[in-house]
């Protein structure tokens, strides 16, 4: 068979099939089309968001309803211990000058 | 507009479980890459197509090394789901080492038992 | 959800006044067994019998006649029935004789006796293969157990099946060090094994096939994973019944194709710049 028929052939084929016809192998990119995109599966890694236990506090109490969040009464009791013994967190700093003071006081 | 980070960081954080800055800035790159992925492999496929003229494939070059880092795939680094943890990550389970020797341990991790031969 | 003809066979063996005939399985064997007869049940609600009109649990020795020969259960039968429940008290050794007499003469149905023996099975015509379900667990009871109610499932609907064939166990192993910090000399070593079985439906009806994977989807046991290809064969003459059932198909999508494209009379004179020059759209722009 002759090669031009046999290019007829594979021209067919690829219009067919919707192939890329290159019998002259120009590298042309098309590598980089057939690739699926990897973006949704990498994304994916960390778990999503889900619901806390402060979204149904934040549903039931417009209801009128009381929730009980012992953990994180907890903490604020802890919070409140530390500031009683003089451990709490420092006063937030608004200014620069107040930063500053704050500083040279050290 | 210059090229800032937090331009990738959502208005909340939509992650749940364990949680420290570096995990978060990792699940914003990984949120970037996919954003971006069509454009980015557009870019890419005209670099490669060497019938395209060659001013084009200069642009589409200058224009994708440009593009924020962030969007980058290879910035992407897979942390311990349950610690933050970069290394030892088993890609199976998403969890470091230690990790998975505690959950398997506990029994957490189905089908994974201790073993000897 | 209750279902009145639903009836739990205890045997408690030849001691205590029930038999079973000796080539049956051991039917008090598991509690999964059980779950499993509830399952067959279902499908023969209207062939099943009940041996107690009212009784939704019969929890009583009762003896299950095999399938050909009834003779063979009165040998043991009298031996064992004097020495019934020495123990318990009168009134239940009473009730206990009078259902057991009950259990001696009414039959268990079929499909109920069929689960105490080997799976039955279809006759493939062909062989030629149109479903592979591949069943994959961490334990072999289950995995076991499913392959066994997947055939039997199959047998119900009319599918010839082979299998279930054991295929090579995926082994996983993992060595990390014990410690969350160095130390790399003291490690240790996990491992993961999944089992596998290959159930193969050999020429079954299509819609036999899916209507056996969705039951088995809907009945899906704790711990196994499934994964089914199926393949749909088609005759010689394809283009023939694509070419008839065109038009058909071009009916049910026309409602949907009728929202593509442009409206006829909004094409009237209107150029883009028309548009974009719009109040409507300056809004939108802003917003």
């Amino acid at each position: 068979m002759s090669r031009t028929r046999i290019l007829d052939l594979v021209k067919t084929q690829c219009r067919i099939f919707s192939l890329n016809f290159n019998p002259q192998r120009l590298r042309l990119g098309n590598k980089i089309l057939r690739q699926r995109l990897r973006g949704p599966a990498l994304s994916a890694w960390y778990p999503k968001k889900t619901v806390s236990f402060r979204d149904l506090q934040n549903t039931y109490k417009p209801l009128g309803l009381t929730t009980f969040d012992e953990a994180e009464d907890d903490r604020e009791e802890a919070i409140q211990i530390a500031k009683l013994r003089g451990k709490g967190r420092p006063k937030k700093k608004r200014t620069a000058a107040e930063s500053k003071s704050a500083k040279k006081k050290r | 507009m210059s090229k800032m980070a937090s331009m990738f960081r959502p208005k909340k954080l939509d992650l749940s479980g364990f949680v420290n800055t570096r995990l978060i800035r990792d699940h914003n790159k990984r949120n970037a890459f996919e954003q971006t992925e069509p454009e980015r492999q557009a870019l890419r496929y005209m670099i490669r197509n060497t019938s395209l003229p060659q001013r084009v494939r200069a642009q589409a070059q200058l224009q994708l090394s440009q593009m924020h880092a962030y969007t980058r795939p290879t910035q992407i680094k897979n942390r311990c789901v349950a610690s933050g943890t970069a290394r030892a990550v088993f890609r199976d389970f998403r969890i470091n080492r230690f990790q998975f020797r505690m959950q398997a341990l506990a029994g957490e991790l189905p089908g994974v038992k201790k073993a000897s031969w | 959800m209750a279902d009145p003809w639903v009836v739990v066979v205890e045997s408690r063996g030849p001691a205590e006044g029930g038999q079973v005939s000796p080539h049956l399985s051991n039917p008090q064997k598991t509690h999964t067994k059980q779950t499993m007869r509830r399952q067959s049940l279902t499908m023969f609600a209207n062939a099943t019998r009940s041996l107690l009109g009212a009784g939704k649990h019969l929890r009583v020795p009762l003896s299950i006649r095999s399938l050909s020969s009834p003779s063979q259960l009165n040998a043991p039968e009298t031996k064992a029935a004097p020495q019934a429940n020495p123990t318990s008290a009168p009134e239940a050794t009473a009730t206990s004789e009078r259902l057991g007499a009950l259990g001696e003469n009414a039959r268990l149905p079929r499909s109920v006796q069929a689960v105490y023996l080997r799976p039955l099975r279809r006759k493939a015509e062909y062989g030629l293969p149109v479903c592979d379900l591949q069943l994959r667990s961490y334990s072999v009871e289950n995995v076991e157990f499913f392959a066994d109610f997947a055939i039997r499932a199959a047998y119900y609907l009319d599918l010839p099946v082979s299998g279930p064939v054991p295929l090579p166990r995926i082994v996983e192993r993992w060595t990390v060090p014990r410690s969350n910090f160095v130390h790399k000399k003291s490690q240790e070593n996990f491992e993961r094994i999944t089992l596998r079985r290959l159930i193969q439906i050999k020429d079954g009806n299509p819609q036999a096939v899916q209507a056996w994977l969705a039951f088995l989807r809907k009945h899906a046991f704790y711990g196994v994973g499934m994964k089914a290809n199926v393949w749909e064969h088609e005759s010689l003459d394809v283009s023939k019944s694509m070419d008839q059932s065109a038009p058909e198909i071009q009916k049910s999508l026309e409602p949907h194709l009728a929202q593509f494209g442009q409206r006829k009379d909004n094409s009237a004179g209107n150029n883009i710049f028309d548009i974009l020059d719009s109040d409507r759209f300056a809004e939108r722009k802003n917003v």
